[in-house]
């Protein structure tokens, strides 16, 4: 029987911004900051919130979602609302 | 930002010859001729300055032309819109969609409104039935992308119900009545955006038409034919349209089935290849970013097997 693959959260949360914002993988880190990004404008305001809700079935508010300057304020604002990034 | 007044035909015909210039595509221009007594200009850069009324009689793309080019160029000329076929619903919305060289460039704001719009169902008389569908699907694809918009609140998701309800008791084909539903789909997709398939259509539609010049391809038949897969994978992806679709009270099934007789699953396989080839600039596409549901690349696979099934 195959070992079922456990994908952390971490890795679904890549997975869904460099979907949301088009990225190169290879260039995503924890630490990239909104100015970093040039598809993340308003647009992409609204992807975020939408994939942030499909994929961990929280719905940020607009204040929270235009608040967020960089990727581990999306993990802060996930956490606060229960969601584990521990590795 | 109030709905442009709508008038008649016989309204039309108070105005002074000499004050206005017709400005119509040509599928319409004897038509025209025969039934206005004012001249043709053969563009907008040939009105003399005399002139202070335009109208201007087409599809989608010529309407968005002389929305932007009065805005820009004569903000003074009184513009009068008189659409050839429903589906874009150009005449009822501030925005406009240029063709540019490498895509399309989106306008939007009061300026680009007409001072009149004229519904002429004598116009329909030489629309083919295939291209009737297709205006529906068009229409179609506005409602429905507009309700599903994560831009769009309660108040709009509401009004669009009601619009889809009375989309789906009229016949998809030539019917006059499109033209006043056309006109709400684009005013309320005007408030809250679009989504994937008006991308896909968006930078498809130029690569289709160099590809398959022997073929119609144009914005109404490349949402038409789209409408159905792109629903389907928002089906797949989220199950936003399902619970929006229940808590709106819209009757799922009979919506499915209008996008069934919408679908064009030939036009869908030729224009899958270039589909494939442009991918990252639909998912660039303002348009696919204000989808219901989120798109992402691995999505291109999904679609493919949807147009297959």
């Amino acid at each position: 029987m195959a070992a079922a693959t456990l994908i952390t959260n971490i890795e679904k949360l890549k997975d869904l911004l460099v979907d949301v914002f088009l990225i190169d993988p290879k260039e995503f880190h924890l630490d990239l900051k909104r100015e970093q990004i040039d598809t993340w404008d308003s647009l992409g305001i609204v992807s975020l919130a939408v994939g942030v809700q499909e994929t961990f079935g929280y719905h940020f508010t607009q204040d929270e979602a235009i608040a967020i300057t960089g990727i581990r304020d999306i993990i802060a604002a996930l956490e606060a609302r229960g969601i584990s990034f521990d590795e | 930002m109030s709905s442009p007044p709508v008038q008649d035909l016989a309204w039309l015909k108070t105005i002074p010859p000499s004050s206005a210039l017709v400005w119509a595509t040509g599928s319409v221009q004897a038509r025209v001729s025969q039934e206005l007594q004012f001249g043709m200009a053969p563009s907008f850069d040939d009105i003399p300055g005399a002139v202070c009324t335009l109208i201007a009689v087409g599809g989608g793309s010529l309407m968005d032309q002389a929305k932007y080019i009065r805005a820009r160029q004569r903000p003074g000329l009184r513009l009068v819109l008189v659409p050839s076929i429903w589906g874009s619903g150009a005449e009822a919305s501030p925005v406009v969609v240029l063709n540019r060289e490498g895509g399309k460039e989106i306008a939007s704001g009061s300026e680009f409104l007409p001072d009149t719009v004229i519904y002429w169902p004598g116009l329909l008389a030489t629309v083919s039935p295939a291209r009737a569908r297709r205006a529906c699907g068009d229409t179609w694809a506005h409602a429905l992308e507009a309700f599903l918009s994560p831009l769009a609140g309660d108040q709009l998701r509401g009004q669009l119900a009601i619009l889809i309800g009375e989309m789906l008791r009229l016949p998809l084909g030539n019917d006059p009545r499109w033209f006043s539903l056309s006109a709400r789909a684009c005013a309320f997709q005007a408030q809250a955006s679009v989504g994937l398939v008006h991308g896909i259509a968006h930078v498809l539609e130029h690569p289709c038409r160099a590809r398959h010049p022997e073929q119609e391809w144009g914005h109404a038949r490349l949402c038409s034919a789209f409408l159905l897969p792109v629903m389907r994978l928002n089906r797949l992806a989220s199950p936003k349209w399902s619970a929006l679709a229940r808590q709106y009270a819209i009757d799922e099934p009979a919506v499915w089935d209008v996008l069934q007789r919408l679908f064009e699953p030939e036009a869908c396989s030729a224009a899958f290849p270039l589909l494939q080839v442009n991918w990252t600039k639909v998912l660039r596409d303002p348009c696919t970013r204000t989808n219901g549901a989120l798109i992402r690349s691995r999505h291109l696979d999904e679609i493919e097997r949807l147009v297959a099934a």
